[in-house]
């Protein structure tokens, strides 16, 4: 495969990578958010190229879900359960609310329906069902005006023939069909069911949406198309078109599997990945391999798909500043979006992080995204005026103030996926991208005590270079629920041969490929508990060393295991993967005329002659010195003070404490 | 500390500390719900974790329950009279009257070091286990006094120098109707604790330990500024409120809230004396977590969990009265049932002077259900606990929501289809109320129909309120619905419960909770 373009669609950019010849090639433009794919296809317009292969990461699935705009969805569950999904966990989400919110459903009551049958725990059969009543339920979705008919019966999981029913009931009608037992076999009937109905209420957008995009690329001739899954892999057309709730975190996966891909090339296989953007800030770690979560929980509902484990808090460059009644710095949770956005853009009035940034002069002189961009920095130092009461007066110890405060935010974001998983982040490279990623970088490294910081060499198309990167997977879990113990070894490994040959039907390889390779592993847990971890069983399929394995990561991640007590197999896991291209993201090296400007920039109350370096200029070897500030298209990396940057032979800076040597 | 350390804190500096101890606290808890063995902890979330500081001041609680606001300080001072410590102990109580709640809620605290003789501060997991033993499964019975609730444990100390004392523990466990789970669980609170003081004494050592101490009382200042901020913008004035708990023709919560400037007074006077029939009974404790609940809601987002927010907070609560119960009084539904009374109580005295942000009764129970016994087929005793949602009182801003736990408790549900693979009982019907809601502008929110099925016999204890008392409804808006317990024998016949119900149940029969909804807010819109 020599020419493949990846594409990651954005709230405000769509950002294109083309792999051509071993290089690649950036390009971005406006997205284009009432039909994505318009942008897509005139990006490949602009950069006149037929790719054998386009890789999108896709935010159409998650987009439907908050906005409400998937399809008109019908439920049907089983008798007295039909809603599983508004009970929910019974919780609410703020303790200290006193009208806590109703979330509007997915599915209206009036096109949810009970099916007169009953299955036993053990999935014998209690009450039948009559085929008619079968029938006659999706007749009257189909009446109600549904696009997607989603069901979800009790313990479908360990029998899933009367939700098959409803396959042959609705052959020929024009419904988008998902059923519990094909999505997601799975015990705890209120996960099963909200990924069920997920999958549903997105799948007629979706595929409407693959279908339009397939279009246009095939009038142009290029090669297939494939979506980025949530597990960080991709999938054809055709699965993405079943399986659309598998996509739901596709973007944030592609970044994390482009960062860590960096990093590897680098290095390091410890990593924890920082994407700060405008609004939000997504982090992960990466202990040797892409971080796995069994579901994602999207607007309060969760999905039960392989998920790379990022963890994302609404707090970025546009998160709003101010001082609370008791006298806190309160930075977010109100964020000014990117409408005004900060007042630095030229329409807001409230003073945001990256305000904050400007006023302590790291940002501003010249503007964003090479100069297409002007930063207003009067508005900036106007807004600051409303927090110097509580600083003295001074705009720089305000400015200052609001940096820590956030740098504190996300320290606690990176705490949840490090500490609170059982990691020390000391042991790990944190890998900084996003627009505000590298201008944050050094604080945060310093308040975790992480002594290095890695900058890919395009910190704002890692998501794309994911895409391009990325393995075909598909994936499958079913729960079983046996003991972990010699007598039911036999059925254990029948489960994982049918799931094993289930994902591997799902990945057809192209003629004279390799076929996919299959891996397995069981979600395990000590008997009476209710959570699992999933534990990889060695490529010959046999268990041993697996109760050991299982052993050892509960101690890892919660400080305790007990070798004696009895283990159980909740679900067994296949999945089937067929590499992608390791494309090289070294990017060509160019001497640059070195033209450093030096400018004044604040730091902890004082103020440094800083140079501004263009990053584009630097090539392997090169060393800076902090404090620096390094600028480039879509980003701007700041070399704190006592801190030393060095551009390796992949173009990436690696930034450490000085005095600490490289290990 | 000096003064100066404190008022020299930086508001960056406050907000730094906050989060940093919150994420201890936090930290605690995610370990401690992912390590417990019981549904209880690691389904439905029924614990609490929090920092203290050395004078046994909370500055850090994480999110989980109201109902442990007030109580876990009370908890931590019983247990400094233990002192002096030494690093590595632990020491734990569930005694009602020194520091508890209920029974079922095993409190640890553990003091943390940094070097010097004097700990620098405690950090302090609380749980409620499934059975602690006592008359009937589950340890919430039908009781008349505390000794019939369960195991008492006064505060001791459970680990000494890091070695568990284990003839201690051996009595605890000994003690409970499923022996394996409390070790389970008690093992998963002491490594929660552990990890809890490991991770104080990586922030003494990035702050300083001194330092530190600073923080912690500048942080408990802040909070207070921000509760007497709220405070002085709710108009001035003394506020009378009275609801009723269901015994015999009903026992009384009289209240009176006084605002005066940038003070609360919460007046019990007039309250009825403690029961010598049921559990009712709230020890001051939970009369002081439900009320700083309250507080917590009306000071809104920029309230630090810290206990210098009830600085501004006094109290005038009756000897021996419902709301601060003495020996030997059964309290377990004190704790859960009386502790949702106190919050409509205070809700409907400050609608007086917040007409504009209080919202009409929520269901105000929590259905409370313990399901115990032998279970022949697993071949073991157990004990199964669990509360149901009910529907939220409509607001001045919205309608009341369905199905949702309301005030004081906001513990999940234990999946339906993870019930039989540990029990042997099955949840054939869970569904919205429908028309439970109360009437109005705002309807209130639907109660819950959770219906049960036994495959064996065992013993159920049914603790539920507002059967008989509608939640109500606000500024014209109607009552809420009556929750129902109705028991359907395998032959079909019906026998209607009270609220308060201990019940033999054998295969085949049923079991429905009908949970109430919500009072509505304001008159309904003429057509």
């Amino acid at each position: 495969m020599s020419v493949v373009l990846g594409v990651d669609v954005g709230g405000t950019f769509t950002d294109f990578l083309l792999w051509r010849d071993g290089r690649f090639e950036v390009h971005k433009r406006p997205s284009t958010p009432d039909d994505p794919s318009r942008a897509v296809l005139e990006g490949i317009d602009a950069l006149g190229v037929t790719p054998e292969l386009v890789v999108h990461g896709s935010t159409v699935a998650t987009n439907a879900v908050i906005e409400r705009r998937g399809a008109r969805t019908a439920l049907v569950t089983t008798e007295g359960m039909r809603d599983l999904l508004a009970i929910g966990r019974q919780t609410r989400p703020d303790m200290y609310d006193l009208q806590p919110r109703t979330p509007e459903p997915l599915v209206p009551r009036d096109l949810t329906f009970e099916l007169h049958a009953t299955l036993r725990p053990d999935g014998s059969v209690e009450v039948a069902p009559d085929h008619s009543e079968v029938r006659m339920l999706v007749q009257r979705a189909e009446e109600a005006g549904a696009e997607a008919l989603a069901v979800s019966l009790l313990y479908s999981y360990a029998n899933p023939t009367f939700e098959e029913l409803f396959e042959q009931a609705a052959s020929g009608s024009e419904l988008f069909l998902s059923l519990s037992c094909r999505v997601s076999p799975e015990y705890r009937e209120v996960e099963r069911t909200a990924t069920t109905v997920l999958n549903a209420y997105v799948g007629p957008v979706m595929s409407r949406y693959v279908r339009r995009l397939s279009v246009g690329l095939r009038e142009r001739g290029t090669g297939p198309l494939r979506i980025v899954q949530s597990d960080g892999g991709s999938a054809d057309v055709a699965r993405v078109a079943r399986l659309p709730v598998a996509t739901l975190l596709s973007g944030p996966a592609a970044g994390v599997a482009g960062a860590f891909a960096v990093a590897r090339r680098a290095g390091y296989e410890r990593i924890v990945t920082f994407d700060m953007g405008g609004t939000s800030t997504d982090v992960a770690l990466c202990d040797g391999a892409l971080p796995m979560r069994p579901d994602v929980i999207v607007d309060g509902f969760p999905a039960r798909m392989p998920t790379v484990d990022v963890h994302t808090v609404g707090a970025g460059g546009g998160s709003i500043a101010r001082v609370d009644v008791g006298g806190a710095l309160r930075v977010g949770p109100r964020s000014a979006g990117a409408d005004p956005g900060p007042a630095c853009y030229g329409s807001g009035n409230d003073f945001t992080v990256t305000d904050a940034q400007v006023v302590l002069g790291r940002l501003g002189a010249g503007g964003l995204l090479g100069g297409a961009m002007r930063l207003d920095e009067q508005r900036a130092h106007a807004a600051v005026s409303g927090l110097e009461h509580a600083f003295g007066g001074d705009p720089h110890a305000a400015a200052q103030a609001v940096v820590d405060v956030a740098t504190a935010n996300m320290e606690r974001a990176l705490r949840v996926v490090s500490v609170q998983r059982g990691y020390d982040p000391r042991e790990f490279t944190l890998v900084a991208f996003g627009g505000a990623g590298p201008l944050h970088a050094c604080a945060l490294a310093e308040t975790l005590e992480m002594a290095r910081v890695l900058v890919p060499p395009m910190p704002g198309v890692l998501a794309a270079l994911g895409a391009v990167r990325s393995d075909r997977t598909a994936t499958r879990a079913r729960s079983v629920l046996l003991p972990f113990v010699d007598a039911s070894a036999a059925a254990i490994r029948d489960a994982l041969t049918v799931a094993g040959a289930e994902v591997r039907t799902q990945l057809d390889a192209p003629d004279g490929a390799a076929p996919p390779e299959v891996s397995w592993a069981l979600d395990l847990r000590y008997v009476g508990q209710a959570y699992e971890l999933t534990v990889e069983i060695g490529r010959d399929g046999a268990f041993g060393g697996v109760r050991e394995a299982f052993d050892v990561l509960h101690e890892a991640r919660f400080a305790h295991h007990d070798a004696a007590a009895a283990v159980e197999v909740v679900s067994v896991r296949a999945t089937a993967r067929i590499a992608g291209i390791d494309a090289d993201p070294t990017p060509r090296f160019e001497r640059g005329d070195a033209a450093v400007e030096t400018a004044a920039v604040w730091f902890a109350g004082e103020r440094r002659e800083t140079r501004f370096i263009d990053r584009a200029g630097l090539v392997p070897g090169d060393r800076i010195e902090g404090p620096a500030i390094l600028t480039q298209l879509d980003s701007t990396t700041l070399v704190a003070p006592g801190w030393r940057a060095e551009v390796d032979a992949a173009g990436n800076l690696i930034l450490q404490r000085s005095g600490m040597e490289q290990s | 500390m000096t003064d100066a350390a404190r008022t020299t804190l930086s508001a960056a500096d406050l907000a730094i500390t906050d989060a940093a101890l919150s994420s201890v606290a936090e930290e605690m808890g995610e370990a401690l719900g992912r390590t417990a063995f019981s549904p209880n902890i690691t389904e439905r979330r029924d614990y609490s974790c929090a920092v203290f500081d050395a004078g046994g001041r909370m500055v850090a609680q994480a999110a989980h329950l109201p109902v442990h606001l007030g109580s876990m300080p009370t908890a931590v001072r019983a247990v400094m009279r233990l002192g002096p410590f030494e690093p590595g102990d632990v020491c734990a109580l569930n005694d009602p009257f020194l520091g508890g709640t209920h029974l079922p809620d095993i409190t640890t605290v553990a003091p943390v070091f940094t070097g010097g003789p004097e700990p620098l501060g405690f950090v302090v997991t609380r749980a409620h286990h499934a059975d602690i033993g006592g008359m009937a499964p589950g340890s919430m019975p039908v009781a008349r006094e505390l000794l019939q609730e369960g195991l008492v444990i006064p505060p001791i100390t459970l680990v000494r120098g890091g070695k568990v004392e284990e003839a201690a523990m051996a009595l605890i466990v000994r003690n409970s109707r499923a022996p394996e789970e409390r070790r389970g669980d008690m093992r998963a609170q002491l490594a929660a604790t552990r990890l809890g003081g490991r991770r104080l004494e990586a922030l003494a050592r990035r702050f300083g330990a001194d330092a530190l101490r600073g923080r912690f009382a500048a942080l408990l200042d802040h909070g207070e500024r921000v509760v007497r901020a709220m405070l002085d913008d709710v108009p001035d004035g003394r506020y009378r409120f009275e609801d009723r708990l269901e015994v015999g023709d009903g026992i009384t919560i009289r209240l009176a809230v006084e605002i005066a400037g940038d003070e609360i007074h919460f007046d019990f006077t007039g309250t009825d004396p403690e029961t010598e029939e049921t559990s009712l009974n709230a020890v001051a404790a939970v009369t002081h977590s439900a009320c700083y609940y309250i507080v917590r809601c009306l000071a809104g987002q920029d309230t630090p969990n810290n206990e210098g927010c009830y600085r501004p907070v006094r109290f005038t609560l009756p000897e021996r009265s419902l709301v601060a119960a003495g020996p030997p009084r059964a309290v377990s539904a004190g704790n859960v049932e009386t502790s949702q009374r106190i919050t409509d109580v205070a809700l409907g005295a400050l609608a007086q002077a917040l007409p504009d942000r209080i919202p009409a009764a929520s269901s105000g129970t929590m259905n409370n259900i313990t399901i115990g016994g032998y279970d022949r087929a697993r071949e073991r005793p157990y004990a199964y606990y669990e509360t149901i949602a009910g529907g939220a009182g409509g607001g001045p801003q919205r309608a009341g929501r369905s199905a949702v736990h309301t005030h004081m408790t906001n513990t999940m549900n234990t999946p339906i289809e993870a019930l039989p693979l540990a029990y042997p009982f099955t949840v054939e019907r869970y569904e919205i109320r429908a028309g439970s809601g109360g009437g109005g502008l705002h309807p209130g929110g639907d109660g819950v129909v959770r219906e049960y099925l036994f495959r064996d016999a065992a013993t159920v204890t049914l603790i539920t309120e507002r059967r008989r008392f509608a939640p109500w409804g606000l500024q014209g808006g109607a009552p809420g619905a009556v929750g129902r317990n109705t028991l359907v024998r395998a032959d079909g016949t019906v026998e209607r419960l009270g609220a308060r119900a201990q019940i033999e149940v054998r295969a085949g029969d049923r079991l429905r909770v009908e949970t109430p909804g919500g009072g509505g807010w304001g008159r309904p819109e003429e057509e």
